[in-house]
């Protein structure tokens, strides 16, 4: 697995540059060679014309790069002014004071020095982390996903710091996967895909869709090897679903029995919402609008669903919500099995059945344990990965929803999983599938639909969609015109 | 730097090791801080340690040690419970002091009967009122989103006044009797008891333990356990098992309140015999059932030792007060030190230590 492979970037003073990407697409690596967290196993990196070889957090700071870190790195006690001073080296207080109160002016930064950190908002954290690293005079800045934690409003004013930065001189590298910040912000972008910049572009101007499509894929992927499948009688139909917290929409969506459906959409664009409207999770405003089989479901709990319908959900988080860290393998393989009698009574749950299920489980799914008492947390994500997936699989679920089925997953197991979901569909069962992957989409599917800002584009069969369409649908431009 | 390491995976003998470390670590500090309090340390410390053997009825120290536990078993396995499930239930008091005014109304309802039937019928009066209590931030929570933790804690002080208000109200007996207090409950009708002469090893004591195996086996074995295990450190997953938060909240403090309410009946019937005010009623054992809950680590046998441990110091600390004129307070102050010193010790069971030396840098440790 190489998470950098050859990777090149140029950044000029006084630029902006998008580092973008999906989740695992390299952008942390190449921020921690910069960083001096990891060395590069080839080439150069060169700063103002010279060679350097950056061999700790401290050299990185040294030679001028300056990181603003995701998660603020505060003592919640301590005043802004004292945290300001411990990232620096010793200086006399009221020095550090005159300068951070010129900083914070010169950048239009709101700070009161003498407040205690825990009163402050995110907006306000970040300010501090921001004012701390450019007292260190940084020529780079390094801003990973700092509207992460902000309001749309408190956004806007790190975004006017960041071009008067700019403008100053700083060369700044800004990591993002929201498309529309880096239109806004930046004037340049670079686009990494599986540890490669698979392009470059001008994002000023509505590039969005373009970016989208580079970062998702090149190209639509090859399809011939994949042989049509008859899709039989629908199976499910909704029909205006909203989740009472308004977080997921569904407009209209049939599925067919032994049909799999992909959902592809940028991060962050409502997956685990609309996973939760479908799994029970979170509730609909409508128990009509979700039908299976002509039955209104909508009401019907997680395991209301599990139980009386066939169905079978595999969320992305493994540990935490797909299954529970210190509890071990066997205890995991009841979890989604709580309403089977076989399983449990009200009063008694049938461990050798559990134990039974998951060691099948293990042994169907090329689970590498070291015992299945062991605690589900010590298995690698791939293994558990397989369980989770082999827990619900072999159950034969007549509908699967699976969210990111393969993310983090090595190639192995990652065939494994997808070839298990083609064999259900085969054998007349639905499925669902929510993924960030193109190429995994496209090897699955028989119809494809588009997650934009929580709401669900129609579904086309995935022979119908274009690159170009499909960038815009994820850019959320128009998906009016494509429906 | 030291830094902390999560460990992958936590076995038995990481659980062994920590509590060793805790029993360990609270031992010298105790013996530390009754050497610089104490006017005989290695007189008391001695005592303290052996003291049904001190010269006193063997049986009747340790029928003391055990009658404490009892009450304290009880209620910290109802609050751990509570706890695993993420609920903070902190009023066990209150709903133990409900218990025994409950288990007196069902006395007096009945008719004030002598019949032995009364018994059963107190003990589930009690545990029902101690239910009631508890419904109340239950129904507060799911209604309204209250914090529990300071309604439960809120309506300690409300049952405190209520035991005023029977005893001086209401049921307050005829003027014969000391003021305040109601009517002795009929000896038919109290825990007798087991062992002439060792009225503090009374039949309530057998009925607790077995409310604490069934209770166990409950929370170790059955769906309900599976449950509390799954809620405890990952309430998403039990979302998605399909358990409702709010039957959850419902579940585990009107069992926790009709727990403590079962022990305020039976405190009632075997040690008192009659309702009165607050400062003669109420011992404090609602409260030191957190303590309990949280030394036993919110495992069954856990706070089962916990609850004999505590029992046991406090009848040693009470046993120094009455020979050598020493100052109880110790009891309550081993019981914190051992709290402290078991949740440190749980740090490490799910981290381990790492040291790095003063080399590095502390910036790059953030």
């Amino acid at each position: 697995m190489t998470a950098n492979d050859a990777v090149s970037l140029e950044l000029n003073s006084g630029q902006i540059l998008a580092l973008l990407g999906e989740n695992g697409a390299g952008k942390s690596t190449l921020m921690k060679i910069l960083a001096g967290l990891t060395q590069p196993d080839q080439g150069t990196i060169e700063i103002q014309g010279v060679d350097v070889v950056i061999r700790s957090p401290n050299q990185s700071r040294q030679l001028g790069i300056g990181m603003v870190q995701q998660h603020f790195a505060l003592f919640d006690g301590l005043s802004v002014l004292d945290n300001i001073a411990l990232g620096l080296p010793k200086i006399a207080r009221s020095e550090l004071r005159e300068r951070a109160m010129q900083l914070a002016t010169t950048y239009g930064f709101q700070l009161d020095l003498d407040d205690t950190v825990f009163s402050l908002s995110a907006g306000e954290k970040q300010r501090i982390e921001i004012v701390r690293t450019l007292l260190s005079e940084p020529k780079i800045l390094i801003l990973d996903e700092p509207t992460s934690v902000l309001t749309p409003q408190e956004a806007d004013q790190l975004f006017d710091a960041i071009r008067r930065l700019a403008d100053r001189g700083h060369g700044i590298i800004f990591i993002s996967h929201k498309l529309d910040e880096v239109a806004r912000l930046c004037d340049s972008a670079v686009i990494l895909r599986r540890g490669r910049v698979v392009g470059t572009c001008d994002p000023r101007g509505g590039a969005q869709s373009e970016m989208a499509a580079m970062m998702l894929g090149s190209q639509l992927p090859d399809r011939t090897q994949r042989g049509t499948r008859t899709l039989g009688a629908p199976q499910l139909v909704i029909h205006d679903a909203q989740s009472t917290q308004g977080d997921a929409a569904i407009k209209s969506l049939t599925l067919h029995a032994g049909e799999i459906l992909g959902i592809a959409g940028v991060a962050g664009n409502g997956q685990d919402a609309l996973f939760a409207l479908l799994s029970g999770e979170s509730s609909m405003t409508q128990e009509r609008a979700l039908k299976w089989l002509d039955q209104p479901v909508g009401g019907l709990d997680p395991n209301a669903r599990r139980s009386q319908l066939g169905w079978a959900f595999v969320p992305e988080e493994r540990l935490g919500h797909g299954a529970v860290p210190h509890l071990s393998l066997t205890e995991n393989a009841l979890l989604t099995n709580l309403a089977d009698p076989t399983f449990a009574s009200n009063r008694l749950i049938h461990w050798s059945h559990v134990t039974q299920t998951a060691e099948s489980i293990a042994t169907q799914f090329d689970v590498r344990h070291a015992g299945l008492h062991r605690q589900a947390r010590s298995l690698s994500g791939g293994n558990l990965q397989k369980f989770v997936v082999g827990r619900e699989l072999i159950k034969n679920p007549t509908l699967l929803i699976i969210n990111q089925p393969t993310w983090g997953v090595d190639m192995g197991a990652a065939r494994h999983i997808r070839d298990a979901i083609n064999t259900l569909a085969e054998a007349g069962g639905s499925v669902i599938v929510i993924s960030q992957d193109l190429d995994e989409l496209f090897e699955l599917c028989d119809t494809l639909c588009v997650i934009n800002h929580g709401t669900l584009s129609p579904p086309r069969l995935i022979d119908d969609w274009t690159l170009v369409e499909l960038g815009l649908a994820m850019g959320g431009q128009t998906t009016e015109t494509i429906s | 730097m030291i830094r902390l390491i999560r460990r992958a995976d936590v076995t038995a003998i990481h659980s062994l090791i920590s509590i060793a470390v805790a029993a360990v670590l609270t031992l010298v500090i105790s013996t530390i801080v009754l050497f610089l309090t104490a006017k005989a340390p290695v007189d008391a410390l001695m005592q303290l340690l052996t003291y049904p053997y001190q010269g006193g009825t063997v049986i009747v120290q340790w029928s003391k040690a055990l009658n404490m536990a009892a009450y304290l078993g009880v209620i910290g396995l109802g609050l751990s419970i509570c706890y695993r499930a993420n609920v903070w239930n902190i009023g066990a008091e209150g709903q133990f002091a409900m218990g025994g005014i409950g288990a007196f109304g069902t006395w007096l309802l009945l008719g004030s009967p002598t019949a032995w039937w009364a018994i059963p019928c107190l003990i589930m009066g009690g545990a029902f009122a101690g239910l009631l209590w508890a419904s109340i931030p239950a129904l507060l929570k799911t209604q309204a989103n209250t914090n529990e933790l300071l309604t439960s804690l809120m309506l300690v002080y409300v049952a405190a006044q209520t035991l005023f208000f029977v005893s001086n109200g209401p049921w307050q007996a005829p003027v014969r009797y000391s003021p305040s207090q109601t009517v002795f409950l009929p000896e038919s009708v109290q825990l007798n008891a087991i062992i002439p002469g060792v009225p503090t090893f009374h039949m309530g004591l057998p009925i607790a333990l077995g409310l604490f195996i069934v209770i166990a086996l409950v929370v170790l074995y059955t769906p309900f356990g599976y449950r509390l295990k799954v809620t405890e450190t990952t309430p998403r997953a039990a979302r998605f098992a399909g358990y409702s938060p709010r039957v959850t909240v419902w579940a585990v403090f009107l069992l926790s309140g009709a727990m403590a309410g079962a022990m305020g009946a039976i405190y009632l019937m075997g040690d008192i015999g009659y309702v009165t005010e607050e400062s003669n009623f109420l011992r404090g054992f609602g409260f030191s059932a957190i303590v309990v809950a949280f030394l036993g680590r919110l495992h069954p046998v856990g706070i089962l030792l916990a609850a004999l441990l505590l029992g046991y110091v406090a009848g040693g600390a009470s046993w120094i007060q009455a020979n050598l004129r020493e100052d109880d307070s110790i009891a309550g102050f081993i019981e914190v030190i051992a709290l402290m010193s078991t949740l440190a010790s749980a740090l490490f069971l799910q981290y381990r230590v790492q040291w790095r030396g003063f080399a590095t840098q502390p910036q790059e440790n953030r």
